[in-house]
């Protein structure tokens, strides 16, 4: 049953509307405005959206992603049937458990494993080889006049550059592409069994195409993360499973992100023409104009923890055991943390926005999403004159988890 | 309360005052110093709150454990007196501590 209302007043609330996809930021507002969190009885937990409690929760090692550490063996299998989970065997070995959603001494462990591969100066040592991608891609759009942004551009771009990272030659990276987006599909608002069945078929596949991949670098070791963490494996750190698990999460969590934010990126730069002429003439604004397109258009807006203590959030007290829902995209417009939050500014310094999290969680692609990003903007508006949007008004993707434009049409004029 | 001075990458310095047990980063970040990110807020996972010891104080310090070793490993431009300032507890042993920053962090 969906009500879309408040508890605390019984306001609307309706992040699966075309009206909320289209622009988030007024029903946002209203959710700060009330100062404490919102308990939304459609997805069972209490909503935060100002900036501070947002902050804090997300850096708070007392709160956790997983909600094991207070339910007993049954209970937990008792969800995993409700949430009908249990028919997908593949999924539910490499997918719902990960990382991400795992705490404590097993999410140290396996983020150790893979943290080296994603820090500055690994990334850096990828700049050359993401520029000469980026530039042969513009050099087939640039002719076209008109492209799709998202399609022909963005999409093309982060998942090639991962599968890089972790091993996967370039001619299996588009079939990666789809195993990616039918695996992350489950997890949509309107999951039907036939989606399910397409997202298990999926991580099945996906699955034996690692396995055959391992297969080839156990005979023939290569300079990637995939052979690094065989290595781990064999001295023990983690079982084949983990691994199979982290390269999986690795793959989806940067994939579909990346494509979002590049197109609403463009797109607010297309919105701020101003912004969009002052980066031209002074590039070297470029780094900061990323991270306000990651605060403006947060691309992954939404995320859970659970309190494993009694604690209090906005000045309000909550048992242990509680479910609540970040939502990061609100609070990077909250007028408490940044002036003007609803302007978008290239310049904007300091910026600490929450786009990528924060604390033990905190997004491990967060340096080389910049860079996929740093150099695509940067190519672009050295080699177009002129960038302009076909469509007045995009259409934004649906749902409270993610956020990007489905197309972008754009006309381009080279240089 | 304790003393630490931060000195920037183009020696402008500035005084704080620290309670015990609080991280060189969390004293940073309370006070507008902007070269010190933090972006994962203290959980030694994401790098951005890298400093400089002093030369004068390297040597007082307990060395870096596993963790922060690997991740000093990783971050740019590191030294023998690369330290993540969010594993620094203030402490009677710390009071007057001197660290420098990085220009940026990445
Ligand atoms: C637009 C780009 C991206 C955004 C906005 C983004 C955002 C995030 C956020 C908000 C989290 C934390 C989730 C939480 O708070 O519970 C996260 C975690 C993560 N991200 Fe990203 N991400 C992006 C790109 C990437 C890329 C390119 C990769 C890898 C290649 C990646 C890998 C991960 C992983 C592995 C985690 C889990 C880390 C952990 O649990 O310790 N992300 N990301
Ligand atoms: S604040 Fe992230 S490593 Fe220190």
């Amino acid at each position: 049953m969906t009500a879309n209302l408040l508890a605390s007043d019984g306001q609307a609330f309706e992040p699966l509307t075309d009206a909320f996809a289209q622009n988030p930021y007024p029903a946002y507002a209203a959710l700060r405005d009330k100062g404490t969190p919102q308990f939304f009885a459609d997805f069972d937990m209490w909503l935060v959206t100002r900036f501070d409690d947002v902050a804090a929760i997300a850096r708070d090692i007392s709160m956790v992603r997983s909600p094991e550490f207070f339910m007993s063996e049954e209970e937990i299998t008792e969800q995993k049937r409700l949430q009908n989970w249990l028919d997908m065997p593949h999924h539910q070995r490499f997918v719902q458990f990960s990382m991400l959603d795992s705490d404590g001494e097993v999410h140290d462990r396996l983020r150790k494993q893979v943290f080296r591969e994603f820090t500055p100066a690994f990334i850096a040592r990828q700049r050359g080889m993401i520029e000469r991608f980026v530039e042969k891609l513009v050099d087939s759009l640039i002719g076209k006049g008109e492209i799709d942004f998202v399609e022909e551009l963005a999409a093309q771009v982060p998942g090639h550059i991962i599968g890089r990272v972790l091993g996967v030659p370039d001619e299996d990276c588009p079939q990666l592409r789809v195993w990616s987006e039918r695996v992350v599909q489950f997890f949509d608002i309107d999951r039907s069994d036939e989606r399910k069945a397409l997202a298990e078929q999926a991580t099945t596949e996906f699955y034996h195409y690692l396995l055959k991949l391992m297969a080839e670098r156990r005979r023939a070791p290569q300079e990637d993360l995939i052979t690094r963490l065989m290595a781990a494996q064999d001295a023990g750190a983690l079982n084949e499973d983990e691994l199979v698990s982290t390269c999986m999460l690795i793959l989806m969590a940067g994939h579909g992100s990346t494509i979002d934010v590049l197109g609403s990126g463009m797109h607010a730069l297309l919105r701020f023409p101003d912004q969009m002429e002052r980066l031209k003439a002074d590039p070297g604004l470029i780094h900061t104009a990323i991270q306000e397109m990651f605060r403006f258009e947060s691309p992954l807006p939404f995320f859970h923890r659970y309190s494993t203590t009694d604690c209090v959030v906005g000045g309000q007290g909550f048992p242990r055991g509680t479910k609540f829902g970040l939502l990061y995209g609100a609070a990077n417009r909250d007028p408490a943390q940044f002036e003007n939050p609803d302007t978008f500014d290239v310049g904007r310094n300091p910026n600490r926005h929450l786009a990528f999290g924060g604390g033990a969680h905190f997004c491990l692609g967060n340096h080389l999403a910049r860079l996929d990003m740093e150099v695509i903007f940067t190519t672009l508006l050295k080699r177009l004159s002129s960038i302009s949007l076909v469509d007045a008004e995009p259409q934004y993707k649906r749902g409270l988890s993610v956020r990007g434009p489905k197309v972008l049409r754009l006309a381009l004029t080279p240089a | 309360m304790y003393r630490v001075t931060f000195i920037d990458a183009d020696g402008q310095v500035t005084e704080l005052t620290a309670q015990q047990g609080q991280s060189v980063m969390s004293v940073a970040v309370a006070n507008g110093i902007d070269q010190i990110l933090a972006e994962c807020g203290g959980s030694c996972a994401c790098g951005t709150c890298h400093c400089y010891v002093d030369d004068a104080w390297i040597g007082r310090l307990a060395p870096p454990d596993d963790s922060e070793q690997g991740m000093i490993e990783c971050l740019m431009n590191p030294t023998t007196r690369s330290r993540l300032s969010c594993q620094l507890k203030m402490s009677d042993a710390l009071d007057g501590l001197v660290v420098h920053l990085p220009r940026e962090q990445y």
